[in-house]
């Protein structure tokens, strides 16, 4: 995978072709995201929906946290920020004269990202002038703040939440935005511009010395962050049409850090993959039903063997891998042993757990383990893969191309 | 670009030329320069003048307060008192990044390379402050700045061949040899288009023929690329071989300045340096 140091910049000549062409796609992907609301159960469309809101924050915030290498731990409470201001604004100002829905909406969006901007600018502002790990402080506080304010304001509907009204939903716009998200960090990194952003990360003091205002360079990172946030709330806002406090809640900054510390700190692709996949599997799970229809059942001592079945994995897959993987071991074949053995021990294990008296009867309903399953997935790529599953590494159509000539070579051989 | 209608950026650039060409008179004077930390004196009324072309060296034992000095004109650190004048214009309480924008430029002793990026991305980064397009046109992707791009990468991969370097341009920095790196970060600060270059221990760590490669290469970067240079070095044979002037510090004062020669025998330097052969 072609990694951001690996230097593929996009080349000149031949540069409206391929961006008119990805530009089209990107239209026909949104408007096929669209064209499936009613093709498929409400519930499912309702979590595409939701992972594209995903998707774009934790990009967004991957800009602040992973590129520009600030450690920000609020961006739920932009999101907060950019969906209560623009459902403010409907309330009081939309009576679908002259804009009708749509326009409408694509102008609260903009707004949602000028508010959480300006918000942002306001926070970033004096705590990113300093070096250090202020900016983790104060984005936590902020998170708070917002949360009393929007709780104790009667305008924003205390803590028993707003109603915005018309609810105005456009699915197409969301995985629009998260494209917009993800092509302007991608070109970011892609030009020279995005290098200061990235010796910041590397080196405060010698890219200073090199020229380049940090102050400046961090702030524009945290604040185009922190608008995105902002633009995202804004259509979750109007997509759920009710919006409460809780919604906010710190767990959500949590989740979205979780995805860009998953998918590798300062990698696109890797936080576009962990949103999909962190947001997707939990939803998935709640879906799983058992043979008689109900929601799935599993046995307790099923799970304490899985989970001991995990610990052996990561035990072993680190032993193999630092002691045989120098000697040219292919990783591949590293974890795929490991995983034997775990599955062997697993199996060994589940009469041993079955022995004690109270488990044997106890079964757990799939919907109170999925944050069980979530947390263990985060703590095995935690142990195994600390840099995150795609490291600094970025998709590339270069890199796609070159693996298939790899193949062919390999064929020809 | 329009020809006629000048940008601020352009602007800036035309000052910047008409300070470096204007002055007859020297580079770079410290004048009385004095930093305290609480009640320490790093430095203490340290004045010297580089004047065009020149290769100065500033020596002097540990603790001396010379990478001090280095910071004091880079921006680092605003002097407590006294005065650094750049081509006549003050640069004290300047920020680092505004001195580097004038045409100060530095290395570290510690090497402080962005230890992720390529070779290549890192002397981008330094050529990188004379750039043109706004950040709004990469974030499009406009034409100009994928134009700009491209051009700052070729200037880079020029000064990595000045330097022996393009062999490694897309290796990462981190993963690069001790030497190469100490290149790798002369090639950064010339990116930058200084006019003055300070070098903080360039040969520390080199073994004598990458030292005689090092001399080399820094009388080119004088002679060819017209660069002032002003270097802190260990090495007293090193010293004496490449520079024609020579401050001597000690415990922030300066106690000899001259030539290799007239700072060699003075018996203060001797005394300072206690017993290493000088």
């Amino acid at each position: 995978m072609a990694s951001v140091t690996a230097d593929s910049p996009v080349k000149p000549g031949a540069f409206w072709g391929t961006r008119l062409l990805s530009i089209v796609l990107a239209l026909a992907f949104c408007f096929g995201i669209g064209a499936m609301e009613g093709s498929i159960p409400p519930f499912a469309f309702r979590i595409l929906v939701l992972a594209g809101l995903y998707v774009t924050l934790s990009v967004s915030l991957n800009l602040i946290n992973g590129i520009t290498g600030q450690f920000s731990i609020g961006h739920a409470a932009f999101y907060q920020v950019g969906a209560y201001v623009t459902g403010f604004l409907t309330i009081n100002y939309f009576d679908g004269q002259p804009l009708t829905a749509i326009p409408w909406l694509v102008i609260m969006m903009i707004a949602g990202a000028a508010g959480a901007g300006i918000v942002g600018l306001m926070v970033g502002l004096p705590s990113l002038r300093l070096r250090g790990d202020y900016l983790a402080i104060v984005t936590l506080g902020f998170g708070e703040i917002i949360s009393i304010v929007t709780r104790n304001q009667k305008a924003l509907g205390g803590s028993y939440g707003m109603q915005i009204e018309p609810k105005i939903q456009a699915p197409w716009l969301v995985w629009l935005l998260a494209i917009i998200c993800i092509a302007v960090c991608r070109n970011l990194i892609k030009t020279a511009h995005g290098l200061p952003f990235l010796a910041v990360r590397e080196d405060e003091v010698a890219s200073s010395a090199m020229g380049v205002n940090t102050t400046k360079t961090k702030v524009t990172a945290f604040v185009i962050g922190s608008a995105f946030a902002g633009a995202a709330g804004a259509l979750y806002g109007h997509f759920e049409s009710f919006i409460t406090p809780d919604m906010f809640k710190m767990e959500v900054s949590f989740i979205i850090l979780t995805m860009v510390v998953i998918g590798g700190t300062g990698s696109i692709t890797g936080s576009t993959l962990a949103a999909l996949f962190l947001f997707g599997l939990p939803e998935w799970l709640r879906t799983l039903k058992g043979a008689d229809g109900n929601a799935l059942q599993i046995p307790a001592p099923q799970v304490i063997a899985a989970l001991f079945g995990v610990v052996v994995f990561v035990a072993c897959a680190r032993w193999v891998r630092d002691r045989y993987h120098e000697k040219g071991m292919k990783l591949a074949g590293a974890y795929g042993s490991a995983v034997g053995i775990a599955v062997v021990a697993s199996l060994l294990f589940r009469p041993l757990a079955a022995l004690i008296p109270s488990m044997a009867e106890t079964s757990w309903e799939i919907n109170s383990l999925r944050m069980v399953i979530f947390a263990v997935t985060l703590v095995v790529v935690m142990l195994l893969r600390p840099e995150g599953v795609l490291g600094h590494h970025e998709f590339s159509w270069a890199w796609l191309r070159s693996l298939f000539n790899k193949k062919n070579k390999e064929v020809q051989a | 670009m329009s020809e006629d209608g000048m940008t601020d950026l352009q602007e800036e650039e035309l000052d910047r030329a008409d300070l470096i060409h204007s002055e007859g008179g020297h580079v770079l004077s410290l004048m009385d320069a004095t930093i305290k930390f609480g009640g320490l004196t790093a430095v203490n009324k340290v004045s010297f003048d580089l004047s065009r072309g020149d290769l100065f060296g500033l020596i002097g034992p540990n603790g001396a307060g010379k990478t001090t000095c280095f910071n004091l004109i880079t921006g680092v650190y605003k002097p407590t008192s006294g005065e650094i004048l750049f081509h006549g214009k003050s640069v004290a309480g300047m920020k680092p990044n505004q001195i580097a924008h004038l045409g100060i430029c530095r290395t570290f002793q510690n090497i402080r390379l962005f230890g992720a990026l390529s070779s290549l991305e890192n002397v981008v980064v330094g050529g990188f402050l004379r750039h043109k397009t706004p950040l709004l046109s990469s974030l499009l992707l406009m034409p100009s700045a994928v134009t700009e791009t491209a051009e700052l990468r070729e200037k880079a991969m020029h000064l990595l061949e000045v330097m022996n370097l393009a062999d490694d341009a897309h290796t990462r920095s981190r993963d690069l040899p001790y030497g190469k790196q100490r290149r790798l970060e002369i090639a950064r600060a010339m990116a930058t288009d200084p006019s003055l270059i300070l070098l903080d221990e360039p040969a520390a760590g080199m073994n004598p023929q990458e030292k005689e490669e090092l001399s080399t290469t820094v009388r080119r970067i004088r002679d060819e690329f017209n660069k002032t240079v002003l270097l802190i070095e260990h090495d007293m044979r090193f010293v004496m071989g490449l520079c024609e002037k020579i401050v001597v510090l000690d415990h922030g004062e300066e106690i000899a300045a001259g030539g290799p020669d007239e700072v060699r025998n003075d018996p203060k330097v001797i005394e300072a340096y206690l017993g290493e052969a000088v």
